[in-house]
């Protein structure tokens, strides 16, 4: 009998659920990005999880619905597989941040480069005064 | 002097914008550019998600250990006795049939003294959000999804759960649409109390079935997490 | 990687105020197994898609409940929802999974679903 997992995330057979070549700009910000951890440490704030963890959540849940660009099963396959190698190092819910951006990028649901252009509009959207 | 008036220091905040946050925004932002969902879809998911949490389940199970016609509810229809904790898993926002990750079956599992349920999923960590909220980061990791079902005894030791070899300890793993809670037997310890007090020590590792309730204890306990950078092979 | 073609705008007429699961009752006839059916996990093979776990393939378990009618996931996967199956919770003990589950813990089980297609009589 068979005793491993099906949809094992780790390539026991060579197979790899998605592209595990590094994306720069997840590089970058997996290199120098300031996780919550952090940042609640420094100013105080005892929350748990960053604000943006509910978006992330419900942006996840939106793509498995409607147009179905990224189906929840597939989804979670890749997040397993990208959080035990490229992004293990990473804390949650970053690592689940990361691994949706990697899998959108790897599907072509999003340009790396338009991804990098907007980050860059809305850091200085949200710190301008 | 007069009697000043009491300050209220705001709360602290996050004075700065991370990668991460803008990274998140961007992604959404674009996502609906695109017409992968709508905002307005996307503030519904939001709005939905901020109402979740694990008291409906705390209620739920403290209501059926004080009724018993209830509890009969609880175990044969998990969807008609959640509407009783206000949880309404096939109407509620944001879609009105249950969401493509939750759907609208909820099994309430029974322990007895001689039967301990904990779940899982193998698959890809399904929960069921509406009446538990958001799952813990541990019950998504391939760590706890690989090993609980494999070795449930050596896992449920690591959470500080250890059960006679008697009992059965049966591992619910929920693969298809069928979601799973876990009804706890009550502790000694309780007589007389009233369904407030009895939820407050249903906690949601109680819920989940990795812990029992204990008079005096509403907190989950801390857990370190390990990241699972050494997958688990099988074959130990 | 495939994407898939789910058909939403009709599954949410269907399924609006209803509910997933239920939407599909009535839907698969007559259920193949009942409550206390000893019953064997087909290792059929799965293109692409599958949510029958490889642990449970070739074991022998208890029909405990038998739960509802759905179209299976890897038809569901492909937007073929035409044909429902009923789904039954099998719950097999682990010394039938897991070669090695220590004797002294002879009674523990798992429970999980499986639809129809998946199981034979054992």
């Amino acid at each position: 009998m068979n005793a491993s997992t099906k949809n094992d995330t780790s390539a026991e057979n060579g197979e790899h659920r998605v592209d595990l070549t590094p994306i720069p700009l997840l590089e970058t910000i997996r290199a120098h990005g300031r996780v919550w951890g952090d940042l609640a440490a420094q100013y105080g704030v005892t929350n748990p999880d960053p604000p943006w963890k509910v978006n992330l959540e419900a942006t996840c849940d939106g793509l498995s619905a409607e147009a179905c660009a990224l189906p929840l099963l597939e989804r979670r396959q890749e997040e397993d597989e990208l959080s035990a190698s490229l992004y293990a190092d990473v804390p949650f819910p970053e690592r689940q941040l990361l691994a949706l951006a990697h899998s959108m990028i790897k599907r072509g649901l999003v340009d790396e480069g338009e991804l990098a252009r907007r980050m860059k509009q809305v850091h200085e959207r949200l710190t301008s005064v | 002097m007069s009697d000043k008036p009491h300050e209220h220091k705001p709360a602290p905040m996050v004075d700065e914008v991370s990668d991460f946050e803008a990274l998140e925004i961007a992604v959404r932002e674009l996502a609906i550019e695109k017409g992968l969902f709508s905002a307005e879809d996307h503030r519904r998911w939001t709005e939905y998600v901020h109402t979740l949490g694990p008291l409906p389940a705390a209620r739920l199970v403290a209501k059926a250990w004080l009724d018993p016609e209830y509890k009969k509810l609880a175990v044969t229809d998990g969807v008609k006795a959640s509407l009783e904790v206000g949880v309404d898993w096939i109407n509620s926002p944001p879609t009105g049939f249950g969401t493509p990750s939750d759907y609208c079956n909820l099994r309430v599992l029974e322990d007895t003294p001689k039967l301990k349920h904990v779940v899982v999923c193998t698959l890809c960590s399904c929960y069921p959000r509406p009446i538990l909220g958001q799952s813990p980061e541990w019950y998504r990791t391939p760590n706890y999804r690989r090993r609980l079902v494999r070795w449930p005894r050596q896992v449920l030791a690591e959470f500080g759960l250890q059960l006679p070899p008697d009992i059965e300890i049966r591992v619910a793993d929920s693969n298809q649409k069928t979601r799973y809670m876990v009804m706890p037997t009550r502790p000694a310890g309780t007589e007389g109390w009233s369904e407030e007090q009895l939820a407050e020590i249903v906690t949601r590792d109680c819920l989940i079935g990795v812990a029992v309730p204990k008079p005096g204890v509403k907190a989950n306990a801390k857990r370190p997490v390990h990241p699972a950078v050494h997958p688990v092979h099988h074959d130990h | 990687m495939k994407t898939s073609h789910y058909d939403r705008a009709h599954h949410a007429k269907k399924a609006t105020g209803v509910g997933d699961p239920q939407c599909f009752k009535g839907e698969a006839g007559l259920a193949k197994f009942k409550v206390g059916d000893r019953v064997r996990i087909k290792d059929l093979p799965d293109l692409f898609y599958s949510r029958c776990q490889v642990y449970t393939r070739g074991a022998v378990g208890v029909v405990i409940v038998v739960v509802y009618e759905s179209p299976a996931p890897e038809d569901e996967a492909w937007d073929n929802t035409d044909k429902s199956e009923w789904f039954y919770c099998v719950k097999f003990r682990q010394k039938d999974l897991w070669p090695e589950y220590p004797d002294l813990y002879a009674n523990d089980t798992v429970e999980t679903e499986f639809s129809e297609r998946w199981l034979e009589k054992a």
